[in-house]
């Protein structure tokens, strides 16, 4: 414990300087780079220069077809796009738009919102086209070398071969990183900008949305019902995060090492029930589990057989009773996943370690503590990180099993909602998406913060190469 | 060096002189305002489908497909098909229609139809034109009507009129009931035609069976339902010369307190269900069952008492026509009971008045986005006519916003009309911003709820609970009012 | 001699001990697990519809009705039709999600890039940020390319947002010893083909919880569908369940709609079961 302490400290007393460093080796790591742009554009000749103005010109001129052909379609396809809506797109980025539709009369108007989606894009669109530029003057810039230097300029084989060997990881990142930059940053960036707008309320297309710069923030500090009810979400929600995460993530490991011990017989049957609640959809389960506690479910009707009066799991006055259900259900359908997977990574364990451990009469505890955990740990810091990742923002839980309270002093929000499903509550019950969106970039700050120190911590980042 | 920069910087300001010049021209292109047409011109489109998005109900009972079929056969000539948009019938307009994807005419409650009007999503209505206007109470027409920028439109047809009724087993009243709860001997059962009695019944059957079974349940917790109590003795939502003011929601005005009292009461009868809405779930299979006696709910949930009622029949050895017939005969549907002046369950005193029930009118719409206006509004035109909405009340059990339909099945329907017409329901109001009541109603409800059944009788004492509800006015103001700039 | 046998004697039953604890345990941690599902296809073969006619967790009478409502009687709950979409959609987001992170996962573990760590960290930042905040703009994006109320608009979002979730196939990969990739290497092997013919057939167990990971996602998967299919004959069997659900007297069609849609994730672990267990079978390679 004190090590991780230690360690904590070390890292955020190290930020300063890292901060520091970082920007005094700039300097050296730009003057790299710059001379690097000022060889390129002293020495360039001819074919290279060709390049420059038109992409894959000079490539072509090398008698580089596919390079070329590559290089000249990027190009075109980038006018084709912005002539066809790309430069409209960026422009209405900044005005969100100018004409206020009006259905009535067919009056189609400006849609703010679009714009600034398409806005985005178009923003992203003309980095990926300067970075596709710089790449084919380098790329022209290297056959220049390679036919001064008399040697043999590679063939399309020889292309394919390296993109297959060395450069393998171009080939294999380029379709994931489309994909996440159109569906995962995309969205991001959008509503992280919607926190700068007064998109929300009455103000939804088609009412024109406009740009209004820090006020959300400004309304989230100067408003006296927000910090308490932020406060008492947000030390709940880290309590959830900590708590459900280790749960899930000891008893994952403890059924797997249950199930991996070698007096158990039928393996696969003893592993189908965990799975069985594993291939039940989430919210089927926790509709189940809803019904089950309710007040008028099947565990109410024993306790009432038996003599005793109603309970209420998830009423209003039941805080804790809903907080430990939640974590339980919430185990319920996350450890069988974990054990899942620890059953594979236990599987990978090195059985030498085990029978030289044994040759030297360690413990079964002492094989756990010693071989066993450090693996698993290491193995998996990136899925316990994803956990708590997942766990703080664990929409489902609460909004499926206790829906519809609102708690005495809190905003908007019951005493057992995390900051996602107050979020939620604003921005899409209620649709404030501006104010919501503020909010959600100061938690996702707060989070991120966290995560990165864990994970910049974690023996896995630190010591990738350890296991090789 | 001398040829490298002016080409980088040639390729770069073409592209960016490209950029810059298209960019300009749409802004300065997009900064006219277009022309606009008037969309109805009384020319129907030929040759075109339209989507109709119906509620489950008239799908799940064939008279969507009875409509559409009529609707065809007329309109063959045209080359008009009306098919059903298979959505979900909650749809929001909102989110499908600007993109092409919302249905053509939508039959919604007034309260989802009318926060269309704020975007311009549904089309304001010629209605005078129309054949049913005349027949329609102009309550039902004030729920459609909105005023946008000074001038007043009206954006739906009303089809028929929800409010809570009492549903309740008549072969469960007890068998000397014209002798012992028949005080005014109008042949009615004094426990459906008063809260008082009701409550007094229910309190005996729980005593009596030892908490098996129930009188009157229903979860209180349903602010749709539990406001009627609030609003029959002062309270209201959304007030204004309009009533779209939604800074003005006071469900404490006047003696709005009693109302709390009464579900504090109610609950007292009840069991620890009523907090959350098991019962509002449970209560078709146990008024089947006989565990419950009577609950509230509107009119278009009586195929699924109905169906619960004859299978249950059915498990005791009847015929299915058996079943049927004993179900028609004892499951009751009539308007609520009537409140006591007192404000008190236990107290007739003061005599009895009707209850406000909080209530609303569906109808028909069409959306803005729809590229067939003429053909739409010939579509609603002919799905209101009185043919059509005496086959639908016939066939869904609705109370139709006719008069002439209303008058000619008499009954139930006929008071419910007058109901509308005489201010006993309380059209919902249909802003935006009244989800945010409904959340926090409901947990005041629930407190109440759990007060009268924990024994912790905290709310018996008038003043706590009067300032209680002023604290939940004050927290439906800042739940609206705090984020709107 | 009977110290030893004592000793024996003793080890012995310390043994038979630690076998019934890990027995009791076990069973124990099967009925947690068994126990809400066998509710579920209990209620599954109610004959009532409403769950309040239960005794406790038991219908009061048994019959299929429930089963077969669920495929005849299609004109509110087209069930089938919602089967196959499902079935649709999470194959091919599967085939396609997988290639994409197990590609994404290797390469991070194998290759060092200079934009690598950024990546790593980048990924790990973006993931932090609530998901459904950003649904909005999917939703606004899908109008724009015409894709609402089409599935493969869903599979291509899937598959897309598949490979944010690489980290834990690049534990995975980290731990497999490099000594085999550098074996091959030297044998003239490239990159990819040692992906290919090493690396991969190495990984099976990883495949395997990849695969089954991302076949589920979207086979429950709620708030996705529910925006993007409007049309019911397209909705994914999670959207038209929970229309279901919400009707009270049809608790018995919902749990046999979710009986269902569980056994196909259920035969795929019994058909690739024996790839987790001994598909990195202990000791292939010495450290």
């Amino acid at each position: 414990m004190n090590k991780v302490l230690t360690k904590t400290k070390g890292f955020f007393t190290g930020i300063p300087g890292k901060i520091k460093n970082f920007f005094t080796g700039l300097p050296a790591k730009f003057k790299k780079k710059f001379a690097y742009a000022k060889e390129i554009i002293t020495q360039a000749n001819g074919k290279t220069c060709a390049s420059m103005l038109i992409m894959g010109l000079g490539q072509l001129l090398y008698k580089r077809w596919m390079r070329g052909i590559m290089f000249l379609f990027l190009q075109a396809a980038f006018i084709a796009y912005f002539v066809l809506r790309g430069a409209s797109d960026l422009f209405g980025f900044f005005t969100l738009g100018q004409v206020e539709g009006n259905a009535w009369y067919g009056i189609e108007g400006d849609n703010s919102v679009i714009m600034l989606l398409m806005g985005i894009l178009s923003i992203f669109a003309l980095i990926f086209y300067i970075a596709i530029y710089i790449v084919n003057v380098k790329d022209a810039y290297y056959l220049q070398c390679l036919d001064d230097t008399r040697k043999e300029l590679p063939t399309a084989k020889d292309d394919a071969a390296k993109l297959l060997d060395k450069d393998f990881y171009k080939t294999a990142l380029t379709l994931p990183v489309i994909g996440v930059c159109i569906f995962s940053i995309l969205p991001i960036v959008f509503m992280i900008l919607i926190a700068f707008t007064d998109y929300g309320g009455d103000t939804v297309p088609p009412a024109l949305v406009s740009w209004v710069g820090l006020e959300n923030f400004q309304k989230i500090l100067t408003l006296s019902q927000f910090a308490p009810t932020f406060g008492k979400i947000f030390v709940w929600n880290m309590v959830w995060a900590i708590l459900s995460t280790a749960i899930n993530y000891f008893a994952g490991l403890g059924l797997a090492i249950l199930l991996n011990k070698k007096c158990v017989k039928g393996k696969a049957f003893w592993r189908a029930f965990p799975v069985l609640a594993y291939a039940i959809p989430g919210f089927i389960t926790l509709l189940g589990f809803k019904t089950m506690f309710s007040n008028g479910g099947p565990i109410n009707y024993y306790i009432q057989q038996a003599g005793g009066s109603a309970v209420e799991f998830l009423g209003l006055n039941s805080t804790w009773s809903a907080r430990i259900i939640g974590l339980c259900v919430n185990a319920w359908i996350s450890v069988p996943s974990i054990m899942l997977l620890a059953t594979g990574i236990l599987s990978n364990i090195n059985q030498d370690l085990y029978e030289a451990a044994r040759v030297d009469g360690a413990s079964a505890w002492k094989q756990f503590i010693k071989i066993t955990l450090p693996y698993v740990l290491f193995a998996t810091t990136p899925v316990l990180l994803s956990q708590f990742i997942g766990n703080f923002n664990n929409f489902g839980i609460f909004y499926f099993l206790r829906d519809g309270y609102i708690s005495e002093g809190y905003f908007l929000a019951s005493d057992t909602d995390l900051l996602i499903n107050w979020l939620y509550t604003m921005s899409i019950d209620n649709n404030y998406y501006s104010i919501g969106a503020a909010i959600s970039l100061i938690i996702f700050i707060i989070t991120s913060v966290i995560s990165l120190a864990v994970y910049v911590l974690s023996p896995s980042y630190k010591q990738e190469e350890t296991f090789r | 060096m001398k040829k490298s920069v002016p080409v980088i910087c040639a390729h770069f300001v073409i592209i960016l002189a490209v950029i810059i010049a298209l960019g300009v021209a749409s802004v300065v292109n997009g900064s006219t305002e277009a022309e606009g047409n008037e969309k109805f011109t009384g020319e129907l489109e030929t040759n075109c489908t339209l989507r109709i998005l119906e509620n489950d109900t008239a799908k799940e009972q064939g008279y969507l497909d009875a409509l559409l079929t009529a609707f065809n056969e007329e309109y063959a000539e045209y080359g008009i098909v009306a098919v059903d948009a298979n959505m979900d019938q909650y749809t929001d307009l909102e989110t499908g229609g600007p993109y092409g994807y919302g249905p053509d005419v939508l039959y919604q409650a007034n309260d989802s139809l009318m926060k269309y009007v704020d975007g311009k999503h549904i089309m304001p209505l010629p209605v005078e034109e129309m054949e049913c206007y005349s027949y329609i109470s102009d309550k039902a027409w004030d729920a459609y009507t909105s005023t946008v920028s000074g001038q007043e439109y009206v954006f739906g047809v009303p089809v028929n009129i929800q409010q809570p009724l009492l549903y309740y087993r008549k072969d469960l009243l007890p068998d000397n009931w014209e002798d012992e709860w028949d005080d005014d001997k109008d042949g009615i059962p004094d426990m459906v035609e008063y809260w008082t009695d009701l409550y007094r019944y229910s309190k005996q059957i729980k005593e009596e069976s030892g908490g098996t079974k129930y009188g009157y349940m229903k979860s209180l917790n349903d602010g749709y339902f539990a406001s009627g109590y609030f609003f029959s003795y002062g309270g209201y939502v959304v007030g204004g010369d309009d009533g779209r003011d939604t800074t003005d929601i006071v469900f404490s005005n006047g003696d709005g307190y009693l109302g709390g009292k009464i579900i504090w009461q109610l609950a007292s009868v009840m069991n620890s269900e009523c907090e959350d809405d098991s019962i509002t779930k449970n209560a078709y299979y146990r008024l089947a069952s006989g565990a419950y006696f009577a609950t509230m709910t509107t009119p278009d949930v009586y195929s699924l008492f109905y169906e619960e009622l004859v299978s249950e029949y059915e498990s005791q050895g009847y015929t299915t026509s058996e079943a049927e017939a004993l179900t028609e005969e004892n499951l009751v549907v009539t308007t609520v009971p009537k409140l006591p002046v007192s404000g008190d369950l236990e107290d007739e005193s003061q005599g009895f008045k009707e209850m406000t029930v909080m209530g609303g009118v569906n109808g028909y719409a069409v959306s803005s986005y729809t590229k067939y206006p003429n053909a739409a509004l010939a579509f609603v035109e002919f799905a209101t006519s009185y043919e059509m909405i005496t086959t639908r009340s016939e066939m869904l059990g609705i109370s139709p916003a006719r008069s002439d339909v209303a008058e000619e099945q008499g009954g139930l329907n006929e008071v419910i009309y007058e109901n509308l017409d005489n201010g006993t329901i309380y059209v919902m109001p249909s802003v935006r911003a009244l989800s945010q009541v409904w959340t926090l109603l409901q947990t005041f409800c629930a407190i109440l709820a759990a007060d009268a059944l924990s024994g912790d009788n905290v709310y018996t004492d008038m003043e706590v609970l009067k300032a209680r509800l002023v604290q939940v006015d004050e927290q439906i103001y800042a739940a609206i009012n705090t984020l709107v700039s | 001699m009977k110290t030893v046998n004592k000793k024996l004697y003793k080890a012995k039953s310390k043994k038979v001990l630690n076998v019934v604890i890990t027995y009791c345990v076990l069973l124990i941690v099967c009925f947690i697990f068994f126990f809400p599902c066998l509710w579920l296809i209990l209620a599954s073969f109610s004959k009532s519809g409403s769950i309040y006619s239960f005794d406790g967790f038991f219908p009061s009478e048994y019959g299929l009705d429930a089963f077969k409502t669920l495929f005849t009687d299609t004109t509110m709950y087209n069930y089938p039709k919602w089967f196959l979409n499902t079935l649709f959609i999470a194959a091919m987001s599967c085939i396609i999600g997988t290639i994409l992170t197990i590609l994404t996962a290797y390469v991070m573990s194998r290759f060092r890039f200079k934009s690598r760590k950024a990546m790593m960290k980048g990924t790990l930042v973006l993931g932090m940020f609530p998901s459904f905040m950003g649904t909005i703009a999917v939703y606004l994006l899908m109008t724009q390319f015409g894709l609402i109320n089409q599935r493969w608009g869903l599979i291509l979002i899937y598959s897309a947002q598949a490979p944010m979730g690489y980290m834990v196939q690049k534990g995975f990969f980290d731990t497999i010893p490099y000594s085999i990739d550098e074996a091959a290497r030297i044998d003239g092997a490239s990159n990819f083909q040692v992906f290919m013919k090493f690396t991969l057939p190495m990984s099976k167990p990883m495949l395997v919880y990849t695969a089954l990971t991302s076949f589920t996602w979207p086979w429950s998967d709620y708030i996705l569908p529910k925006m993007l299919l409007q049309d019911k004959d397209l909705y994914t069997v999670a959207v038209g369940l929970m229309s279901v659900a919400d009707d009270a007297t049809q608790f018995a069609r919902f749990a046999a709609g979710s009986i269902i849609i569980a056994i196909p994730i259920i035969i795929l672990y019994f058909c690739l079961v024996k790839y987790m267990i001994n598909g990195m079978s202990a000791g292939a390679v010495k450290q």
